[in-house]
């Protein structure tokens, strides 16, 4: 129980009851789908499809088929690969770091976040994989024992700091996730008539049976997993900033990237939840859980971390003059007046200026320009990630050596494509899934609204 | 790959043995012991008959068999398993070894052979290496003392395996034998009518002496022509002297050199012998260095080294040289010139006359008054007996106005037979068409080429000799040695020596061998290959000296250059000229077809795979003309007129061009009707493929421009003075390995100064001198306690370090480099050299444009700008608009080539970022790469601050896209591959390596003469290649090294040396002697 001001909004609209919560979210994935999931699933696996015949192309064929060349030896693997497990880092912070901080107003959306995150994490997984030249023995980055005496992994390099950083995210997220998700399974099993689906869900539920034993270990379990993930919030994007921090190439080489990337990867991942999110409430018809208050609550933190990421980018080019070191100085120059300063001042325009919005009051609560705004945002870190890349590797050291970077249609159709896989994924949950917590929102029904109270006292 | 049978051991049958009880029963299987019928009937056979497959397939019995469902699924479960499984190895190719090991061949171990290399215009004394059997490397036999490989000699084993060669001869198009051919041979020579031997310049005496027996017993004629023509110079030599022969000069002993359009530095003359003694004067340690000034119209290999280079028009070079003459001989001034020339050809006259008869001109135009001119001021100069010496050397004999007199013999039905010899006039001619008609109204034609080039596609009948490779010869180029030239493999196709066909033609049939004996000992009978001592030690030198000197007369100087002055003088120029030049790579189109020279980057245009027009920014920003090259940024196409005759090919701009002039390369345009010359030379696409003419032919690569050469009295003159260019509005994709021209004012990459601020500083150590200041960064940190952040403190950079060190310094060997930028003269030897040794692959045009050249060793080209960030300053120009106009090289820029290859550094980037240590440090200072460790993660290349580091991005051994060019795609060229260097998979990075396999072949030497590694033992590809000696090689640790002794000096320094990365390539600042020579 809990106390709170009589002013304050409640969590959930509608004066719902705990069998309404139920119905609302059980509801759909046990009546048929809708025509229009139908739909969006369709396109979105066609799109999926061609994105793995991309990808099959290039693991036949050679990283040739992509646009790099000897001067710019990442750029969309790379970009995509940091632009993902940004965006999955909204999941986390709002299922965790929100969770050690008792924000109740993160259950409408913690779910679906985490299941973004998933699945974020899973095609960020997908880049590292494919960009190599030999994916085939992507496995001795692993430190596995083997029948080369001493051989071993170098614990110098980055790249495997990176593959230590995402598996262990990847696997406490979804456990973290999937922890959540039993007591609502449970509740779709007791629900459920239908003998297969019965069964499945029966399975995933583990045999909950809502005992006080069951919900006192699952707390304790939820705080712990808290507690250990919250950390790696922040480790994760700090060290694939490293990749770039610790190399020697003008614009890469800069301590100011570990603060910087996590603030960017909260910024998009957030605009990532919202353009989820505005999209499900709508199709779901869950406007009484996730509302305008949410949304607000959101676009707080987007403009909170728009504004870190700003102070950044200009932290950066006064660094860069203020070092008087003429490499570092050339690269932030070029960055912005050399031939690929239209993808700076895309990202400066969306990343900066755009989120800057969000003070206005009405913008903050239209759910039309939230969406909007969001998408902005997620373009604009997408050539956050670009500009990293692309300006600081096409001009660095040797003038003979610079070039230029050009996307081929097997760069855009992989990219084009993990999109797809990845809202395949996202319909797949929304089908299958409870979207919501439903079993954690019940927690916020009673004691958030004062006309429920008053309803009690009738 | 070869397929070696199944030999099965004959053994004796136990049911044929008398005694078998008291005979011990050996059986080599069940079979055996029982005797089936099965196993008899094999026994029997000498070789086991494999069944045939085809009567396999059609056996009733098999497909009546039936298979169950579970066996099916068994089958393809496991099938699919295992081809999944087989998927994911990288297929290894299997070397056979000898099953009997052939005298004076050890498997892995490479034997040397020198012979020596000749085409008609490169000539020079080599040393070719084999491996088990096969010629795979070429390089200068130095035991002559004069002259280097340059990089199409060293190319030129490429050829050897081009599988586009003639496998035996031809008649009418269709193979014969060589009976009949030399039937045919003698029906075409046996009626009236001229009959002709058209041959290039012939060097070989065994040659000439069976062309002359073949002339007597035919009547027929020998005439001489050459590819590109010098026969204004040797006219001019023999009007001046009397002697027949080009002059020698003597590079090393000038202390001025003035060249008029010569390109002594790549193409012009007998460049392989000027260019390493040119740099014998270009070393500023000596205290004196000798001064270049170039006054020519596209920027070429001699003028990017040039001290001063003054860019003037093709009708200019004459008046050049008259006012260089008059001033010299007080006869006249520069006044007909403009004004900036006038005062380069006066700064020119008065080093000359300072250096008095150590100075030198020398005039590249094919026009025998400029000849003469300049034979004129070296004499008045009393440079004749220094820098010139007429010696009558025999290069470039062509007879220009006979071959035109021939061509229209041949129109007018007057000629009856004809055998051209190392020539290729259907290509080459001033005139081609002409030869093409008059070549089909001889009536008997044959040819000795190798390739059924233009040429002897024509010709009635094809007698392909050997490759140089495989062929015996013997070449005297003047003075007393003679060179030799011996097979360094068997013969790989049914060809015949040219000089043997000659004989036989003559019906005198001789073993070329024996011509060749008998040329050199008089009384040689039989083969005395083992015994003759001598004839086996001129073989192993590749040369011997005879007593007898060639026939040179004294120099009777007499003739008076007036007359020739007042012609030059004469000249009128046009609004738009013409020059034609030869790329140092390509020369001129002989070999078109080798993949090697096609991918080297051209060493001033960095262009790739491509002719070009080469114009002045100002000419073509008058014609909108893109100037920028890049991956999409295409060259706009223009159409250059000369004479009626025109050819579209893209427009470059080329810094240093004339304005009012283009350039155009000769020796492109190779198989215009879709000859068999090679994969190489023809056009590709986007996917490789080869792009059609309109006839469904493919298309050459660029166009040829012989045609536009001003022919006077059958002589060509390689330009024009008025022609027209205008835009076609088309565009054309340029591959070039460089796309940005200048430095950007990064000091720490190239180091330059001049002699004079050489001297002045000369003795200071290293590191102190203003022209190479230690460039490192200090640390903001109050190191001294006094309060005060400032320069004083200096704890440098270096002094941390986040990983351990590797100890280098003087622990075991220490590999590195020392490279002389003074020296460099950016020829390219090295990189050829380089990819030869070490199979680099070869990616063709599409992928250069792509920036995804290979190269291990590159040779980066900057060009000065008008532009700096101090200019700037001044001027107030804001830093950014100052970067942007520091882009743009100036209009007549001064050059700097920097060879640029992995720098090994001792604190490597690439090391530490690899997360499978696939690229480790090697305790001899090495930064190696492991190919089959790598996973292609390409971190270590973005790491590189060099950017040396190359990717494999697609399967180049098997990938259709490089099948018309990657060596490693044909059967044939394949045997060109270092067997001592693995070929590398997809996916992985490669870069240079050091030549750790010579390396490492030096050090087992070493260690089986129980000796420590001599100085010089060990050289890699391009130190060993490089003309000038300006890359020196060695242990850094051996302190009586000659590397380590550059290294100390104080012009060397480390490219990017505040990176702290710790290099162990040294490079040396340039130094360019634009003060006088008494600075």
């Amino acid at each position: 129980m809990q106390r709170e001001a009589a002013i304050r909004e409640p969590l959930i609209l509608g004066h719902k009851t705990y069998k309404d919560i139920t119905d609302d979210v059980v509801g759909p994935i046990m009546g048929p789908a809708p025509m229009g999931w139908k739909i969006m699933i369709t396109i979105s696996s066609i799109i999926a499809l061609y994105g793995v015949g991309c990808i099959l192309y290039l693991l036949g064929t050679g990283i040739g088929t992509w646009g790099l060349n000897k001067t710019v030896d990442w750029a969309w693997d790379i970009t995509n690969f940091v632009w993902w497990v940004g965006i999955g880092h909204a999941g986390t912070l709002i299922s965790a770091v929100l969770l050690l901080f008792r924000q109740k107003w993160r259950m409408a959306i913690n779910r679906s976040a985490e299941a973004m995150t998933i699945f974020a994490v899973i095609m960020a997984a997908v880049f590292p994989g494919i960009h190599m030249g030999r994916i085939w023995v992507s496995y001795w980055v692993l430190p596995l024992p083997n029948q080369f005496g001493s051989l071993w992994v170098n614990f110098n390099s980055p790249l495997l700091w990176d593959v230590f950083a995402i598996s262990t995210y990847f696997s406490v997220s979804l456990v973290f996730w999937y922890i959540g998700l039993i007591p609502d399974f449970a509740t779709i099993r007791d629900r459920m008539t239908k003998p297969l689906p019965k069964k499945i869900y029966s399975i995933l539920s583990f045999g909950w049976s809502g005992r006080a034993k069951h919900w006192t270990r699952f707390e304790e379990v939820s705080l712990v997993l808290a507690g250990i993930a919250t950390p790696l919030v922040f480790s994760v994007h700090s060290i694939v900033s490293m990749d770039f921090a610790t190399s020697v190439i003008p614009g890469w080489h800069t301590t100011i990237f570990p603060p910087y990337f996590v603030s960017g990867a909260v910024f998009s991942g957030f605009a990532m939840v919202q353009t989820l999110l505005l999209i499900m409430r709508k199709g779901m018809k869950l406007e009484n859980y996730i509302h305008v208050k949410h949304v607000e609550y959101m676009n707080i933190v987007i403009i909170v971390t728009g504004s870190i990421v700003g102070v950044a980018y200009l932290t950066e080019l006064f660094i860069s003059w203020y070092s008087g070191v003429e490499y570092e100085s050339y690269a932030f120059i070029n960055r912005f007046s050399g031939p690929y300063s239209w993808a700076y001042w895309m990202m400066m325009t969306c990343n900066v200026i755009s989120p800057q919005l969000f003070w206005i009051k009405k913008i903050r609560r239209s759910l039309v320009a939230t969406f909007a705004l969001s998408i902005v945002v997620n373009i604009g870190m997408w050539f956050e990630r670009y500009v990293i890349i692309v300006t600081s590797l096409h001009r660095d050291y040797l003038p003979s050596s610079w070039g230029e970077f050009h996307a081929t249609t097997i760069d855009i159709g992989i990219f084009i494509g993990t999109l797809g896989i990845f809202l395949t994924l996202f319909l797949a949950f929304a089908r299958f899934f409870p979207v919501l917590a439903l079993n954690e929102l019940k927690t916020i029904l009673k004691s958030s609204g004062e006309s429920y109270k008053n309803e009690q006292a009738q | 790959m070869l397929q070696v049978p199944l030999l099965i051991p004959k053994t004796q049958n136990p049911t044929d043995s008398k005694d078998m009880a008291n005979t011990k029963r050996y059986w080599t299987g069940l079979d055996d012991l029982h005797q089936t019928e099965a196993f008899q009937t094999l026994q029997s056979q000498e070789f086991p008959q494999h069944e045939a497959v085809d009567e396999m397939l059609g056996n009733e019995d098999l497909t009546s068999a039936t298979t169950g469902r579970r066996d099916f699924l068994k089958f393809m479960g496991f099938s699919l398993a295992a081809a999944t499984l087989a998927a994911c190895e990288t297929p290894v190719v299997k070397s056979i070894p000898y099953v009997n090991k052939p005298e004076g061949l050890t498997p892995g171990v490479a034997n040397h052979y020198a012979s020596t290399y000749y085409n008609g215009h490169d000539y020079m004394n080599v040393l070719v290496k084999t491996r088990e059997g096969r010629p795979i490397f070429i390089k200068s036999n130095t035991a002559t003392g004069v002259g280097r490989a340059n990089v199409r000699v060293n190319a030129s084993v490429m050829g050897l395996y081009d599988g586009a060669r003639l496998q035996g001869p031809h008649l009418s198009g269709a193979g014969s034998t060589w009976e009949a051919l030399d039937a045919e041979v003698a029906k075409g020579f046996a009626g009236a009518g001229r009959k002709v031997v058209l041959t290039n310049t012939v060097l070989s005496p065994s040659l000439q002496r069976s062309i002359d027996v073949f002339c007597e017993a035919r009547g027929a004629e020998h005439l001489q022509v050459d590819a590109v023509s010098h026969s204004a110079l040797r006219n001019a030599a023999k009007q001046h002297t009397g002697v027949d022969g080009i002059p020698a000069f003597d590079f090393a002993a000038a202390k001025a050199v003035v060249t008029v359009g010569a390109d002594f530095l790549g193409t012009w003359g007998d460049a392989v012998y000027y260019a390493p003694e040119w740099a014998k004067s270009r070393r500023p340690e000596n205290g004196e260095m000798s001064k270049l000034h170039a006054f020519e119209t596209t920027m070429s290999l001699t003028g990017s080294n040039a001290d001063t280079r003054t860019m003037v028009k093709p009708s200019e070079h004459g008046k050049v040289l008259a006012a260089l003459h008059g001033i010299i001989t007080g006869t006249g001034n520069a006044s007909g010139l403009g004004e900036g020339v006038a005062t380069a050809v006066q700064a020119a006259a008065a080093d000359l006359k300072k250096a008095g008869s150590a100075g030198l001109v020398v005039a590249g135009s094919n026009d025998l008054d400029a000849q003469l001119v300049a034979a004129a001021i070296n004499t008045a100069l009393g440079a004749d007996g220094t820098t010139v010496k007429y010696t009558g050397e025999r290069l470039f004999a062509g007879d220009d106005a006979a071959f035109a007199q021939l061509v229209t013999d041949m129109n007018a039905g007057r000629v009856s037979a004809l055998v051209m010899h190392g020539t290729n006039p259907a290509y080459h001619a001033a005139d081609m068409e002409a030869f093409r008609t008059g070549l089909g109204k001889v009536k008997f034609s044959v040819s000795t080429s190798g390739l059924a080039d233009e040429s002897a596609s024509r010709c009635t009948a094809m007698a392909p000799d050997h490759h140089w490779l495989e062929n015996w010869m013997d070449l005297r180029i003047g003075g007393t040695r003679v060179d030799l030239a011996q097979p360094t493999i068997q013969p790989l196709f049914d060809t015949r020596a040219a000089g043997e066909s000659f004989m036989a033609w003559a019906g005198q049939p001789t073993a070329w061998y024996d011509v060749i004996r008998t040329t050199h000992n008089a009384g040689y009978t039989g083969d005395a290959m083992y015994n003759d001592a001598a004839w086996n030690g001129s073989l192993h030198d590749g040369f011997y000296m005879t007593g007898e000197d060639m026939p040179a007369s004294a120099p009777a100087l007499a003739t008076d250059a007036s007359a020739a002055v007042r012609r030059l003088n004469a000249a009128k120029g046009g609004a738009m000229e013409l020059a034609l030049y030869q790329k140092q790579a390509i020369g001129s189109g002989d070999q078109a077809g080798n993949p090697m020279l096609q991918e080297t980057p051209d060493p001033i245009s960095k262009i790739t795979w491509d002719n070009y027009v080469t114009m002045a920014r100002v000419d073509m920003e008058a014609m909108g003309l893109n100037t920028y090259i890049a991956q999409r940024d295409k060259a706009s196409v223009v159409k250059v007129t000369v004479n009626g005759q025109s050819v579209e090919l893209p427009a470059f701009m080329q810094p240093g061009q004339t304005p009012g002039t283009v350039g155009i390369a000769l020796g492109y345009g190779r198989g215009d009707g879709g000859e068999n010359i090679g994969r190489a030379a023809f056009a590709t696409g986007e996917n490789g493929e080869h792009l059609l003419t309109a006839d469904g032919k493919p298309m050459p690569i660029g166009a040829n421009v012989f045609g536009f050469a001003t022919v006077n009295g059958g002589v060509p003159r390689y330009d024009a003075y008025d022609v027209t260019v205008e835009a076609t509005g088309a565009e054309y994709a340029l591959a070039a390995t460089q796309i940005h021209n200048t430095v950007m004012d990064r000091d720490s990459v190239v180091k330059e100064t001049t002699f004079g601020s050489y001297l002045a500083e000369a003795s200071k150590p290293k590191g102190q001198a203003s022209w190479n200041r230690n460039h490192t960064l200090t640390v903001h940190e109050d190191v001294n306690g006094d309060g005060v952040i400032d320069a004083s403190d200096g704890k440098k950079t270096s002094a941390f370090d986040l990983w351990h060190s590797h100890p280098v310094e003087g622990v075991g060997h220490r590999w590195g480099m020392t490279i002389d930028l003074t020296t460099c003269t950016g020829c390219s030897a090295c990189v050829t050299a380089c990819h030869i040794e070490n199979n680099v692959p070869v990616v063709g045009k599409d992928e250069v444009r792509r920036h995804r050249d290979m190269h291990w060793m590159r040779i980066d080209r900057y060009y000065a700008s008008d532009w700096s960030q101090a200019r700037g300053e001044e001027e107030g120009v804001g830093v950014i608009a100052s970067y942007t106009k520091m882009e743009d090289p100036s209009a007549n820029p001064q050059t700097v080539h920097m060879p640029m290859m992995c720098q090994h550094c001792n604190h490597a980037p690439c090391e530490t970022v690899c997360p499978v240590a696939a690229t480790t440090h090697s305790n001899e200072g090495l930064n190696q790469m492991t190919y089959n460790r790598c996973i292609g993660t390409r971190y270590c290349a973005n790491n590189c601050p060099y950017k040396v580091r190359r990717f494999n991005w697609f399967n180049y051994q098997g990938y259709a896209k490089f099948q018309h060019m990657n060596p490693s795609q044909d059967s044939l060229t394949r045997l060109v591959l270092n067997p001592d260097v693995t070929v590398r998979a997809r996916g992985v990075i490669e870069k240079c390596s050091m030549c750790v396999q010579r390396i490492q072949d030096g050090k087992l030497e070493a260690k089986k003469n129980g000796a420590p590694v001599v100085d010089g033992a060990i050289k890699t590809a391009c130190a060993e290649a490089c003309p000038t000696n300006a890359i020196t090689f060695g242990d850094l640790n051996d302190n009586a090294s000659q590397v380590k002794t550059n290294s100390k000096n104080n012009r060397s320094y480390h490219a990017l040396e505040e990176v702290g990365i710790q290099p162990n390539i040294f490079y040396m600042t340039k130094v360019r002697n634009t003060e006088s020579n008494e600075a």
